[in-house]
């Protein structure tokens, strides 16, 4: 495929100029071939570059920001809005977001571990078949229809709430612990998904092999269960702390404005109050450092699901 | 999302505690999943003033705003669609026949949309919009600010629709259009005499019209139910309309909440059993952000 090939080819074939000419061509022709694939893309990378790339550009040009004192107006570089990201309620509201992330993702992580070895338990198939559809569709709902129901069931008026007089035992959903609840809801049948795959595949096989050389059933966790699963639930961790970080729509739903400080929600009354001095733009230093947070969640979580598919082919 | 185990493995795995207890848990989940729904059911059926009723269900359609907001996700529901499959489908054939090379840059390019939140790309959007207007009345970045912003057709909010699901979209695509022989399917159409377009119409889409009916309904589920974006730009879309009409009439906007709701999960349990039949062997673990 390469000229090296070629010329080393070419003392023993009479015809191997021909043929080296005629490969160096076809190299040009995949050169120019390679420039003119380019430009069956442009309609879609032009739409990127539209409606991805500019707002996030525009979302770091303006944390990166502030206004000028001495020229009202105009901008100058600066990393105040980061600084001013990190104090406060800015810092309140993210520490209280990572908090929440950190224990509604221990929560749902482990009771869908817990969920998803009791699905394989029970080895019924009609049940592994409605679980399969259902978490991908669980893991998908959310937003405002999910907060109303938590409402209309625990929320002050709910049903629940009147039924066990929850309102008495001093729960109320509108509070960090409510949102971990109801964060749930997505969460437990996200790490279902990601598992049970993984576990299904550990075969009684491998179990009775362990077994049969002396092996416990402890040692057999401990030795090859455990590292051959360990990838696919911390990733499944990664990705429940990263949805719940995420959260945006439900939580807004149910918190309002109030309540409970979240980063997302802090985002929603920088931007509000956009003409209070700066801080639209310290709100945009709250989205970068979202975006960052994510970033670390898909860096740590992509090649552990790589990892844990290694078993599995 | 979509997470497909193989069949024959079902029945499969290893037992760690005794059948009885894992059922009463498998119970216990499914009734923290049933019980919220069922109790927004009560609500929208059960008035205690008045007894059973549909009434909740009639006031929230009779509403002043309910036409508008219908209306308005219907059209950026389905000009989202179109958009997408209008981009995606040439996009993705292209890429696998012409521009191979350029796959991994395109797949990396259609993850990013997974590590922006939706409220952060909301963000973005906002103050380019703002700063763009700020050149001034009549200038040509506020124009285009205001072309895109037009009330009565939001071209942003479906260009941002159609960057929330590409992740989705694209995963679907590329498996769907690996497990073709696209390029003697293209060619052999070619030497009989096809045009282009009609290669794509009549030969490629009837063979990845799974990916395709799966990336048009996560779409319309998107756009149905999404809020950040929606919120946050000032559009007054079905969900937006909801939360604003909670305060003043909750049982009514839980009843439109629920039919959304359901509309939603019945794109998405179609999604899925299909997407699950077009590729098993194929799984696509991630997680949208529309939570």
């Amino acid at each position: 495929m390469t000229p090296t090939v070629a010329t080393r080819n070419a003392p023993s074939a009479p015809g191997a100029i021909e043929r080296a000419i005629c490969r160096i061509h076809s190299l040009r022709a995949r050169a120019e071939r390679r420039t003119a694939s380019f430009w069956g893309l442009i309609p879609f990378l032009a739409f990127i570059v539209l409606f991805l790339g500019v707002p996030v550009c525009g979302i770091v040009l303006s944390a990166f920001r502030v206004a000028d004192v001495n020229e009202p107006g105009n901008y100058v570089p600066s990393l105040a809005n980061f600084a001013a990201s990190f104090r406060g309620a800015s810092w309140d509201a993210m520490r209280n977001s990572l908090q929440i992330s950190v224990i509604a993702a221990l929560v749902g992580g482990i009771v869908g571990l817990a969920l998803a070895q009791a699905i394989l338990t029970t080895r019924s198939r009609k049940l592994s078949a409605v679980v399969t559809v259902l978490t991908s569709v669980l893991a998908n709902s959310g937003g405002v229809p999910l907060a109303f129901s938590f409402i209309a069931a625990v929320g002050n008026a709910g049903i629940i709430t009147g039924l066990l007089s929850l309102t008495d035992r001093g729960f109320t959903l509108y509070s960090s612990g409510g949102l971990i609840l109801m964060y749930q809801y997505f969460l437990i049948p996200t790490m279902v998904m990601v598992v049970l795959p993984t576990l299904t595949g550990l075969r009684v096989e491998w179990k009775e092999a362990a077994a049969s050389v002396g092996a416990t059933s402890w040692q057999f966790w401990k030795k090859i269960a455990l590292p051959i699963a360990s990838p696919a639930i911390l990733s499944g961790f990664v990705l429940l702390f990263g949805a719940s970080f995420a959260t945006h729509a439900s939580a807004a739903a149910l918190i309002g404005g109030g309540g409970v400080p979240l980063i997302s929600l802090r985002i929603d009354s920088g931007l509000a109050g956009g003409n209070l001095a700066g801080q639209e733009n310290v709100a945009m230093a709250l989205g970068v450092n979202m975006i960052v947070v994510a970033l670390i969640v898909l860096l740590i979580y992509m090649p552990l699901q790589k990892r844990s598919l290694k078993w599995f082919k | 999302m979509v997470q497909v185990s193989r069949k024959t493995r079902a029945a499969r795995g290893i037992r760690v505690v005794a059948p009885g207890l894992s059922w009463a848990l498998i119970i216990l989940m499914a009734l923290y999943i049933a019980v919220p729904m069922l109790c927004a059911f009560a609500f929208s059926i059960y008035v205690p003033t008045a007894g059973f009723t549909f009434e909740p269900y009639l006031e929230s359609v009779r509403d002043p705003g309910f036409p508008g907001a219908l209306s308005l996700t219907l059209l950026i529901t389905v000009l989202t669609v179109v958009g997408l499959l209008a981009l995606m489908v040439p996009t993705m054939v292209y890429l696998h026949l012409r521009a191979p090379r350029w796959r991994p840059i395109i797949e990396i390019v259609c993850t990013i949309p997974l590590v922006v939140p939706s409220i952060a790309l909301a963000a973005g959007l906002v103050t380019v919009l703002r700063s763009m207007a700020g050149f001034g009345r009549g200038s040509l970045p506020a124009q285009v600010s205001q072309l895109l912003q037009n009330p009565d057709l939001p071209v942003v909010l479906v260009g941002s629709y159609i960057v929330l699901t590409l992740p989705f979209v694209f995963r679907s695509l590329d498996a769907g259009l690996r497990t073709i022989d696209l390029r003697t399917l293209v060619e052999s159409a070619h030497s009989l005499g096809a045009s282009g377009a009609t290669v794509l119409r009549r030969v490629i889409l009837p063979n990845i019209k799974g990916p395709v009916i799966f990336s048009a309904f996560f779409c319309i589920a998107l756009c149905l139910g999404e809020f950040t974006v929606a919120v946050t730009l000032g559009y007054r879309t079905l969900p937006v309309w909801l939360t604003q009409i909670a305060g003043s009439n909750f049982r009514a906007s839980i009843s439109m909440s629920l039919l959304i709701n359901a509309l939603t999960w019945a794109l998405l349990i179609a999604m899925t059993v299909l997407a699950g039949r077009a590729a098993p062997a194929r799984a696509l673990a991630l997680k949208g952000h529309e939570s």
